[in-house]
């Protein structure tokens, strides 16, 4: 029972961390169509960004993570603003994007290689407090993911509801050309996309970067983690999202339980086969936003 | 020069340990003895013959450059072009100048396999540094079919040692290190051993062999978790690690992993001592003062050694990379000298002497080469360098030598 209640706690805290890597694809894609596998890279941008800042500018973590975030949220403009946009606006079809997406990733990984090295970068003076209840150990890491997820959602949650730009994000992932016909800008909207989808996946990469530290290629991972949720959640919706996020967490945390653990990276992949057997749409994709 | 050539070609041929020495028959006497004249004439006419030089010698490496965990390669790379470089600067290796061709096989394989054949097409090559089990698996047969000398002096999986008489190590293997760090904890009486383990073939290799030693001491194994060598997410397994209450916990994995290893099980509550098989800046970085106590086996690269090759390299390395030099450095660093070396033998018997089976029979004849570890590394027959595994203790973060491990 001690080893089910560690489990649970550890189930949540990575489905945190999931549901954010989630929430930031899905926006992105559920918006713009575009499958953005740099969304990896861009990721680790984020966490050398917050890296920079705490260590060689000797910041506050809070403002770190801050700058973390806004780094993110301009390379992920950047890459659409640049990269995805010409294309689109040649009309190419979405396969040559998805190759341009691949191709970006690599590009973005061998930067990062050549700018920070391979090596490992992290925070040194940075301990997450462990706070002990019975026979379950908490990190204080694992809290803030959790608390991280309730913000983003209820931020996210209210911007698309209640604003000009939300709401011109919901028609546009409805319709892009009805979107277009009725006025609104689809690159602009599409820009602000990638920087807030990117932003969010930011906050993830702060977490990693706190945890294990940074490497050129830990972007690798999360983007099939974020990919799985966000299908398995129903692409493009927030709570579908969340709730792939923590079901991918507790299965891969709860199901290695009795399963030998050599088998961690299938179970994802496993669940995303069932949920596509099951309810092709997603769990959530009847819900809007 | 008779008598050179004739055991020479005889290691070639078998590569074996040189079985019992039997008394010659009547009959046998009779045909050596008839053939001993074309026998000292057709040595003759080998080793009179002229060495043909090329123009270059290029040695090939095939290291993970664009791999996840390409940290290592990129030391590894390093380690090559500065060899390369000082030997070119000392005039090469007798007057003929020595070239890296480095292939990046990306930890895959399949990448792997295609490198190789790349090194093959373009450059015919000759001699080649490997690295990564998985990939050393999938590449040795083709250097075994072409008889391209290879050396291993990254990976440490039992897998590789046998099967290919081209394949040499200098790096010692998973039998030797993990059996050389389970001293420690037979030492201190302990009997519950609980194991994390990379999914590669090295880990494997690293389970295999400390089981058996392990069970073989009577000692029990309370628990075995396994996880990809870069995998973020390791909780599920520590918490089923801490949930067995081991005396001590073993390490298979090999940079960064065991970093996050000890930082998960000290913030898991895990009290016990961690031992491993490799401590390096980014394990250092990744653990940080959870670090503390760890203790491993791994070759004993000691830059202060008394021998100046260790110092001088050490030197020069730090010079260039504001970085101190660590196994993977030292080992192919090493890996182009110990080629050159049997290059420069090989020469020496003349005849068309830069080719993969003259390289290997050049280091059969004599297995003795001078090693960056301070002294001479040894190969043995079946093809491993038998170096001193050395006993470390991370104190405040510095690995620091204890004692060479004396295993059988």
């Amino acid at each position: 029972m001690d080893l089910f209640a560690q489990l649970l706690v550890n189930g949540l805290g990575n489905g945190s961390r999931y549901a954010l890597l989630g929430l930031g694809f899905g926006l992105i894609f559920g918006t713009t169509r575009i499958v953005h596998f740099a969304y990896g890279p861009i990721y680790a941008v984020a966490a050398y960004a917050a890296w920079l800042a705490a260590s060689a500018a000797g910041l506050p973590l809070a403002i770190s993570a801050a700058i973390g975030v806004a780094g993110a949220a301009l390379a992920g403009a950047a890459v659409y603003g640049l990269a995805y946009r010409p294309f689109e606006a040649r009309g190419m079809s979405s396969h040559s994007v998805l190759i341009l997406s691949l191709a970006l990733s690599i590009v973005l990984d061998s930067l990062l290689t050549l700018a920070f090295t391979p090596s490992v970068q992290t925070i040194p003076e940075f301990t997450a407090p462990i706070f002990i209840l019975g026979p379950v150990y908490v990190t204080a890491l694992q809290l803030g993911q959790i608390a991280a997820v309730v913000a983003v959602a209820a931020i996210l949650t209210l911007f698309l509801r209640r604003t000009r730009y939300g709401q011109a994000i919901l028609a546009l992932g409805d319709n892009r050309d009805m979107a277009r016909i009725v006025g609104i800008d689809t690159d602009r909207i599409s820009l602000v996309v990638f920087a807030i989808g990117s932003a969010v996946s930011a906050i993830a990469a702060v977490f990693t970067l706190l945890n294990e530290g940074a490497t050129p290629t830990m972007g690798f991972n999360p983007v099939f983690i974020a990919f799985v949720v966000a299908v398995v959640g129903g692409l493009g919706s927030i709570p579908g999202a969340i709730a792939g996020g923590y079901l991918v967490g507790l299965v891969e945390s709860l199901g290695l339980w009795k399963i030998p653990t050599e088998w961690q990276n299938s179970i994802a992949f496993v669940l995303l086969f069932l949920v596509m057997l099951v309810r092709p749409q997603g769990l959530f994709s009847g819900l809007k936003r | 020069m008779t008598t050179n050539t004739l055991p020479l070609q005889h290691a070639v041929t078998d590569g074996a340990p040189p079985a019992p020495a039997k008394a010659p028959s009547r009959r046998s006497v009779a045909s050596m003895l008839a053939l001993a004249p074309a026998m000292a004439f057709a040595g003759r006419a080998y080793a009179a013959e002229p060495p043909k030089d090329p123009p270059v010698f290029r040695i090939g490496a095939l290291l993970g450059l664009t791999d996840k965990g390409n940290w290592n390669a990129l030391v590894m790379q390093r380690a090559i072009q500065m060899a390369v470089e000082e030997i070119n600067a000392a005039g090469g290796v007798e007057g003929i100048k020595v070239e890296a061709a480095i292939e990046d096989h990306q930890g895959v394989p399949r990448v792997g396999v295609d490198a190789m054949q790349r090194l093959r097409a373009r450059y015919d090559i000759q001699a080649v540094l490997l690295s990564y089990s998985a990939v050393g698996l999938a590449v040795a047969p083709i250097g075994e079919e072409h008889k391209i000398f290879m050396l291993d002096g990254g990976s440490v999986t039992d897998a590789l040692v046998g099967p290919f008489k081209y394949l040499y190590h200098n790096r010692s293997v998973a039998s030797v290190v993990a059996r050389a760090v389970l001293t420690v904890p037979k030492q201190m009486g302990f009997k519950k051993m609980a194991q994390m383990a990379a999914v590669t073939d090295d880990g494997q290799s690293l389970i295999r062999a400390a089981e058996a030693d392990w069970k073989a001491y009577g000692g029990e194994i309370t628990a075995t978790e396994q996880a990809m060598s870069n995998a973020s997410n390791i909780d599920t397994q520590m918490a089923k690690l801490r949930n067995t209450n081991a005396d001590f916990l073993a390490v298979w994995q090999f940079s960064p992993g065991p970093g996050l290893v000890m930082k998960r099980a000290r913030e898991f509550g895990m009290k016990q001592p961690i031992i491993g098989v490799e401590y390096t800046a980014d394990i250092g970085k990744v653990a940080g003062p959870h670090s503390e106590g760890y203790i491993f086996a791994s070759d004993y690269f000691n830059p202060n050694a008394s021998d100046p090759w260790p110092q001088r390299f050490a030197a020069e390395y730090r010079k260039r990379f504001n970085d101190n030099p660590e196994v993977y450095a030292a080992n192919y660093y090493e890996g182009i000298h110990v080629i050159c070396e049997a290059i420069k033998r090989s020469r020496a018997q003349g005849g068309d002497y830069f080719t993969g089976e003259r390289i290997r029979a050049a280091l059969l004849a004599n297995p003795k080469v001078p090693s960056v570890y301070g002294g001479d590394m040894t190969f043995k027959p079946d093809g491993t360098g038998l170096k001193r595994v050395g006993i470390f203790k991370v104190t405040n973060g510095e690995a620091k030598f204890q004692n060479f491990a004396e295993i059988n």
